[in-house]
């Protein structure tokens, strides 16, 4: 249950006639910009029992953080415009009305947000980078709006250390299209919170890819709703988890228009005593949203003992008239198969293991379509496994 | 729909409304016992239920604990909406007739003609059945097993019976597997239970027909909390089937069961389920087997019926190479909400389970699958496989999946699948074209997408099911 619900605790006395009434669907969660209104959330709610919530407590606390701690810096090629937003001002707050603590926390916590506007038809071919650097406890907030009929990539490159709480907000205009890579390249002892919501406009193709490889913990909440008919939504990720490590990724498409479609798919691989990952993928069909058709996916790869992989696919149905929905999850040691395979062919055991897991890995990076961002990922998780095959078996 | 004439023969209200709704099982029968029962809950109305049974003192101070953990756990606050559960309204217990009677003959006139009414005599008689017992409001009323299993030792009892006569087993094995602190529902069972079967099977037992027990609720704002207990000794094997119903009525009734199952080395038990509860009972039930080595525990959950079920039948597997398998089936229609699912605990190396869960709304109705697959350290080598089909036949009906892993060893294969599907036109167009009505259309398709589950069904049972899907079928197009 959300953090929303005050009314539980007095419900729950003996005998009374059981008045908790659950809540309908996903799409009906308390919304405000108040931080006081979400309690801090406890180990048994519904969405944070799979979190970290030692890590996360600077991000959950209003008064740790000094306004405005991050550093975020924007490189744009020209035509884009970038300016700020104060609280309040519009478009800013008009898709990302925070639906939990740590929302509310990186909105509030963040006086000037941070504006980058790509112009209606603009075609851009250089992507936009945005750099947000973080210090001890700092907050972000950063809006995104596609013009009607533009095409652009932007690239989130979240390094440094400390807590970071951060807000992307995505407007999308009819027919644009955008892709926005969200890279999680932070020190070891970081810790991330991360709200990126869009809103995909009519006929416009949103593609949302998150990488996790660094921080101590990150917990990304991606959602995606639909302004108009016709939308696509592509919400790809990528993690993988080293010992004592926390990766959580938690999206939700809310099918709110007719004829529109989406697809999640996430993979990640876990490595070394106390790995942890979690992914929660929401997908939520209106009444309205007629003709839909979406498919969730989540793979998770074990690599040693006692790592955990955490992975709920809920489905929510409204109509049935849709095009089609589904999703598949599944966790598993690599396919021994594969590795017979490979050693009978003269391959060494560690090097047939890196083998399979970049094959694991290929078919998502080939996804991603920013050749920059592909190259490099390939060679980061090269360089995550050297770094397994260092510690002992 | 037909409407009563004036010359055709008196039809109760019931029976009219029943008739409308297509549920063939709402009558009621005359109501002595029902009408003088106390409503509400409280510490006499337990330490009553415990002095007219004579229990021994150990099972008093179970149900008392039952009561204590009832008020203090909270109610579930996901799944389903229960604010129309009225605690203080419920008769929590219900005599019907003062004795167990050995013969159908021997029950009064209105408890027999309904359980003809529901074919279960017949059933016997045909030798479909290798034991029945048949509750009736808070006890069960008559109870027969075939004479040669008796002979091998096989025991089925029903519950109050077996606390008497096998008072050692019992004390053994009750509440092992479900402790009255599991959750509010079972806490409830444990402090006010009544009736249900107790069923031991010796090692090396086949028993190759199934046994058969029949769960009728017919007073108003009735709790029938039976508790039932199967024990399977090693190597053998015994195939449990419960059927239920109830009348419709204006207010609500409460079935919340507690159902343990131990599956020793090597053993096999199969208990099938097919709830056909009116709809206006709220259906919340706690089912849970342990799986020892090499055993094998298959649930079958047929949710038809109810206004709310919340039910996940779960197989604990505690011995290497135990298997667990749960095929769900559920129908919600109008009003009606199917919160079912399955929970599968992998706790030894080399376990394996599935879960294959076919679900169909229509006419506003909602099903959830919500399920649960944990693979404790140390389980190595285990594999599971998740499968959820959901069919929607209209744009007003509703259908969630939330399956819920949980791995915490490397050395395993997990899936999950899951696919909701809309009733294709071409299908429909097809079978139209081939002079079905677009009625019978619907209800062959639906049929064809329950068939794996249907055909692990009993035979009557399979047919059983392919006439409520018939029923659930009508006036869901146009």
């Amino acid at each position: 249950m959300t953090t929303t619900d005050h009314s539980q605790a007095t419900a729950d006395a003996a005998h009374t006639d059981g008045v908790v009434v659950p809540q309908g669907s996903r799409g009906e969660r308390f919304t405000s910009f108040d931080v006081d209104a979400f309690e801090q959330p406890g180990p048994r709610d519904e969405d944070y029992r799979f979190s970290a919530l030692r890590d996360l407590a600077p991000v959950l606390d209003e008064a740790a953080a000094p306004a405005d701690g991050a550093s975020v810096e924007v490189t744009a090629p020209q035509g884009v415009v970038v300016g700020e937003l104060a609280q309040g001002e519009a478009p800013r707050g008009t898709v990302l009305v925070p639906e939990d603590r740590i929302a509310a926390i990186a909105s509030a916590g963040t006086e000037r947000a941070t504006h980058v506007a790509i112009p209606a038809d603009a075609q851009l071919t250089d992507p936009i980078r945005v750099a947000i650097t973080g210090r001890e406890r700092s907050r972000s907030h950063l809006v995104i709006e596609a013009g009607t009929h533009s095409e652009a990539t932007v690239i989130l490159e979240h390094r440094g250390t400390g807590a970071h709480a951060g807000n992307v907000e995505v407007i999308m205009g009819d027919g644009s299209q955008l892709k926005v890579v969200s890279l999680q390249q932070w020190d070891d002892d970081a810790v991330h919170a991360g709200t990126h919501h869009a809103r995909v406009g009519r006929d416009a193709t949103y593609k949302h890819v998150a990488v996790s490889l660094g921080g101590k913990a990150v917990r990304l909440a991606v959602t995606a709703e639909y302004g108009g008919t016709g939308g696509s939504a592509e919400l790809l990720g990528l993690y993988y988890s080293d010992a004592g490590q926390h990766l959580e990724h938690r999206t939700f498409i809310d099918h709110n228009a007719p004829q529109c479609h989406s697809n999640v798919a996430y993979k990640g691989a876990l490595a070394g005593k106390t790995a942890r990952t979690v992914w929660i993928g929401d997908v939520l069909i209106r009444a309205a949203a007629e003709g839909t058709d979406t498919y969730e996916l989540n793979r998770n790869l074990v690599l040693t003992d006692g790592a955990r992989a955490d992975s709920v696919p809920n489905l929510e149905i409204e109509t049935g008239e849709i095009e089609g929905a589904g999703h598949a999850s599944a966790t598993g040691r690599f396919d021994d198969e594969q590795m017979f395979y490979l050693r009978s062919r003269g391959i060494p055991e560690d090097r047939a293991r890196k083998l399979v897991v970049r094959g694991f890995f290929a078919d998502l990076i080939q996804q991603i379509g920013v050749p920059e961002v592909e190259a490099g990922l390939m060679q980061e998780i090269d360089k995550e496994l050297e770094h397994f095959s260092e510690e002992p078996a | 729909m037909s409407t009563p004439t004036d010359n055709a023969p008196a039809q109760t209200d019931e029976e009219i409304i029943a008739s409308i709704g297509g549920y063939e099982y709402g009558w009621h029968d005359n109501d002595a016992a029902g009408a003088i029962a106390q409503r509400g809950l409280s510490e006499d109305v337990v330490r009553n239920i415990s002095a007219l049974k004579s229990e021994p003192e150990w099972m008093l101070n179970q149900r008392l604990k039952g009561l204590k953990l009832f008020d203090k756990k909270p109610m579930p606050h996901w799944g389903s909406d229960l604010s129309g559960i009225h605690f203080d309204q419920i008769k929590y217990f219900v005599r019907s007739t003062e004795k167990q009677a050995a013969t159908w003959d021997d029950l009064p006139e209105d408890i027999k003609a309904t359980y003809d009414k529901l074919g279960i005599p017949e059933a016997e008689k045909q030798r479909l059945v290798s034991g029945v017992a048949a509750q009736y409001e808070s006890e069960v009323v008559y109870h027969q097993i075939r004479e040669d299993l008796e002979e091998q030792g096989v025991i089925f009892m029903d519950t109050d019976t077996a606390l008497r006569e096998h008072p050692e087993l019992f004390e053994q094995y009750f509440g092992t597997v479900i402790p009255a602190g599991d959750n509010k529902f079972a806490a409830l069972n444990t402090a006010v239970w009544s009736g249900g079967s107790f069923v031991y099977v010796p090692p090396g037992v086949h028993v190759d027909i199934p046994l058969q027990a029949y769960f009728r609720i017919n007073t108003e704002n009735m709790g029938q909390f039976e508790r039932t207990l199967i024990i399977a000794d090693e190597g053998s094997y015994v195939h449990y089937v419960e059927g239920c119903t109830a009348p419709i009525y204006s207010s609500d009734s409460l079935h919340s069961a507690v159902v343990e199952i131990i599956v020793k080395k090597n053993a096999r038990v199969r208990y099938t389920t097919i709830q056909n509860w009116s709809n206006n009972v709220y259906n919340l039930v706690t089912k849970r087997a342990t799986a020892a080595e090499g055993a094998t525990m298959e649930w079958v959950d047929g949710n038809i019926g109810s206004k709310v079920t919340m039910k996940y039948p779960a197989i604990f597997m505690l011995g290497e190479h135990a298997r667990g398998e749960t095929l769900s089936i559920a129908f919600a229609g109008e009003g009606q909400h199917q919160d079912a699912g399955a929970k599968m605990v992998h706790a030894a190396p080399n376990t394996s389970s599935s879960i294959v869960s076919k679900s169909v709304a229509r006419g506003g109705g909602r099903t959830s699958y919500r399920g649960l697959v944990q693979v404790l350290e140390g389980a190595k080598n285990s594999r599971s496989n998740v499968l959820c089909d959901a069919l929607l036949v209209d744009q007003i009906s509703r259908s969630d999946t939330y399956p819920y892993v949980d791995v915490r060893e490397d050395d395993v294969h997990m899936g999950h699948e899951a696919t909701v599907s809309k009733v294709s036109e071409d299908q429909l167009f097809y079978l139209m074209s081939r002079g079905m009505d677009e009625t019978e259309a619907m209800a062959m398709i639906v049929r064809g997408f329950v068939e794996p589950i249907a055909r692990e069904l009993p035979m009557e049972y399979a047919l059983e099911l392919n006439r409520l899907i018939e029923l659930q079928m009508e006036g869901s197009v146009g």
